[in-house]
């Protein structure tokens, strides 16, 4: 199953895109959630502030399904 | 117009002196070699206020001034162009004070024709300042005097027209609380330093301005180019569309996930309640819809409502983070509506969210341990997560009954008065209460607030993802972080710019710089840009000391709380600093500042930085600080990466 995770920022640098300058191309064996995919491609999930996939807030828990797409926003830097 | 005359471009080209004692209003070319070497903005007001202000005069009188800077990219067709400055000697620090806003008076003001506007004295009478374009009066402001910033916004509005943009104080403005803001557009706010009780005290009600002329930018076309390509590749950026739907507010939850987010005033940093305060209960109960400033294209600003059982239903801009932390878990408030509303009732009263999320959090703890008692509060309890008891004490502390006006200085004030160990828990540093992270875990931020130079702020420097990328027990190396965000974050108070669109999209400090020198023709680097953001920095130190007479150190500080109690719950549970570690922080702060021992700057440094007039100051006094043994770093600071924080 292939996902796409897309990143700014610090997330951006720590998630090392391959599909453009925001976006990786994940392959997973069967289900997983992102706090599992995330520890997979070693990005600490404590920098994840948000999750969002289609318009909708997700957290860790979340299992994607094949072809989706996952935006990771991290922290703001400073309210 | 007067913006056609200035050769440097980015400048509207004059700047009005206006004595509030006699009326009078002098129009005068603004001075664009103070506007290239202090960058306008606030490094424009801190090399006035220093000039200027005796050392000796009292914040809320008649010979400090009230300066509103739009500095030198503000209204410059650069998407987050849309910050306004006021400065002044701040009531809550006894120093330096600036503060900024967005919105749109900053770019009006500018399209009005003025840069800066430079007030003295103390009006017998309340007034208002009236600018349309070349017209420049001082208006009665009688019928305005007593009302609340959000009502009287409204009425000036329909006094004057829809296309003036107003800038007002509430009560708590005019009756000296020296927390006040400044509030504009119906939710945007000056609110550290006490700006509102600046304006407050000099019977200054409002600012409306209409502005109908232009800017001259040094090269348009390729300013043109670049913006455009700016926004061309932000829209496609990961973090837009969260943020355009969610604001800052998205970040509660992670604070706490992330043990920071101060609750019950800093008595720990895990809220049990915390989905009710969300960022996600604000867009699901609250939200109508968004807003943005002058100009851009993030709206972030979130025009919202809070209905409450019992209660009027009121609309507002907010919350936002610090809002949301400091109104909301540090107060025990549960539910997004609550704190909405406490949101409403401060702009309303023309109270800092900030110092009054953390003033009234103090003085429930002073509840809590029974310092204070209902006898004192005319019969009223101070529960954590009472709106009731929230709104009552507020209105003690506007109007000063009672031990309301223990309250009205802010926490360190009131701490001095109610006495009996309540100065361990009152949160501030300097005077101003701190912002919505507690730093006894994460030392960077605790770093930020003790050596903030306008007392304890995030804006300045904010290091929550640095502590924890090079670990939260460690101290070491983290001065050096702290001194490079310190460079960086102000130079955007300087060029009246947001700052958001730097953390949060990813645009390099170079493309900014790029973009000032595209509207002034300044033709400076970055490395420019940071040297005389840290000249800024010196003098601010050099005023504070010269003003409050003892060697620096002893104003950095923080309260005992943040190395005596280590975090009670949460993830964080037992963790905390040492008072070893603080003083570890200070002395490698200092040392990379080229600061002595005691804080206080050297002449080597302060001469590095052209600031030698700064370093007599202070000499005469017997706070230059002493040679370095090893001499002072080439450069101070260190660009921390992943940049983004």
């Amino acid at each position: 199953m292939i996902i796409y995770l897309r990143a700014g920022g610090q997330l951006r640098e720590k998630l090392k895109p391959d599909v453009d300058h925001y976006t990786r191309k994940v392959e997973i064996d069967g289900e997983k959630t992102i706090a599992e995919i995330l520890k997979d491609i070693s990005v600490d999930s404590a920098f994840v502030a948000l999750i969002h996939v289609d318009g909708k807030l997700k957290d860790l828990s979340f299992k994607p399904s094949d072809g989706q797409t996952i935006t990771l926003q991290p922290p703001v830097s400073g309210g | 117009m007067a913006n056609s005359s200035t050769s440097s471009r980015g400048l509207a080209g004059t700047t009005l002196r206006i004595n509030l004692s006699t009326g009078e209003i002098k129009r005068y070319p603004t001075d664009e070699k103070l506007m290239r070497e202090w960058f306008g903005g606030r490094g424009a007001i801190a090399k006035i206020l220093y000039d200027e202000v005796p050392r000796d005069a009292d914040p809320l009188g008649p010979e400090n001034l009230f300066i509103m800077s739009a500095g030198v990219m503000s209204g410059c067709f650069i998407p987050a162009g849309a910050k306004i400055g006021f400065g002044s000697i701040s009531p809550l620090t006894n120093g330096h004070g600036d503060s900024n806003m967005g919105g749109h008076l900053g770019p009006t003001l500018k399209f009005a024709g003025y840069d800066m506007v430079i007030m003295s004295g103390i009006s017998p009478k309340p007034v208002y300042l009236f600018i349309d374009d070349d017209t420049v009066e001082l208006r009665d402001a009688s019928q305005y005097w007593g009302m609340g910033s959000l009502a009287c916004e409204p009425a000036m509005k329909k006094d004057l027209g829809e296309d003036f943009e107003i800038a007002t104080i509430g009560p708590a403005g005019e009756n000296g609380i020296r927390f006040s803001c400044i509030t504009h557009d119906f939710g945007r706010q000056a609110g550290r330093t006490g700006q509102g009780a600046v304006m407050g005290s000099k019977k200054l009600k409002a600012i409306a301005i209409r502005g109908t002329c232009g800017i001259n930018v040094h090269n348009l076309d390729k300013l043109t180019e670049q913006v455009t390509a700016i926004i061309k590749r932000t829209q496609t950026h990961p973090n837009m569309a969260p943020w355009q739907k969610y604001g800052t507010a998205f970040f509660i939850e992670w604070s706490n996930d992330n043990a920071v987010i101060p609750t019950r005033n800093f008595q720990t940093t895990y809220f049990e309640d915390i989905k009710g305060i969300s960022g996600d209960a604000l867009v699901e109960r609250c939200l109508i819809t968004h807003k943005a400033c002058f100009g851009c294209w993030m709206n972030c600003g979130k025009y919202t409502k809070a209905v409450l059982p019992g209660k009027e239903t009121v609309y507002l801009e907010g919350p936002e983070y610090e809002t949301g932390a400091l109104c909301g878990s540090n107060l025990g408030m549960t539910d997004i509506n609550q704190v909405a509303y406490l949101n409403w009732l401060m702009d309303n009263v023309g109270m800092d969210t900030m110092s009054g999320g953390g003033v009234v959090a103090f003085a429930m703890e002073c509840f809590q341990r029974g310092l204070i008692t209902t006898d004192d509060l005319e019969g009223h309890t101070l529960n954590w997560g009472s709106v009731e008891d929230t709104e009552h004490f507020v209105d003690m502390v506007v109007h000063r009954r009672g031990i309301g006006e223990y309250f009205a200085g802010g926490t360190k004030r009131a701490a001095e008065k109610i006495g009996r160990g309540s100065e361990k828990f009152a949160m501030q540093v300097k005077g101003q209460e701190m912002s919505g992270y507690d730093g006894r875990y994460a030392p960077g931020m605790l770093l930020s607030y003790m050596t903030c130079d306008i007392g304890a702020h995030h804006n300045r420097s904010w290091t929550i993802t640095v502590d924890m990328a090079e670990g939260r027990d460690k101290v070491e190396g983290r001065a050096k972080v702290v001194v490079y965000l310190q460079h960086i974050r102000p130079l955007f108070d300087c060029w009246c710019i947001c700052r958001l669109f730097w953390g949060e999209l990813d645009i390099e400090p170079e493309e900014i710089v790029e973009s000032l020198n595209l509207i002034t023709g300044w033709n400076i680097d970055a490395a420019e840009a940071f040297k005389t953001s840290e000249k800024i920095w010196n003098l601010v130190r050099c005023h504070y000391l010269e003003r409050n007479k003892a060697n620096g150190r002893t104003f950095d500080y923080p309260p005992a709380r943040s190395w005596e109690d280590k975090i009670p719950t949460g993830p964080s549970a037992g963790k905390g600093l040492t008072k070893e570690q603080i003083e570890t922080m200070l002395d490698e702060y200092y040392a990379c500042r080229g600061w002595d021992n005691d804080g206080n700057p050297s002449r080597e440094v302060l001469h590095d930085l052209k600031l030698d007039f700064a370093a007599d100051n202070i000499e005469k006094i017997g706070l230059l600080g002493k040679p370095l043994p090893n001499g002072i770093p080439a450069v101070r600071g260190e660009r921390y990466k992943p940049k983004a924080f």
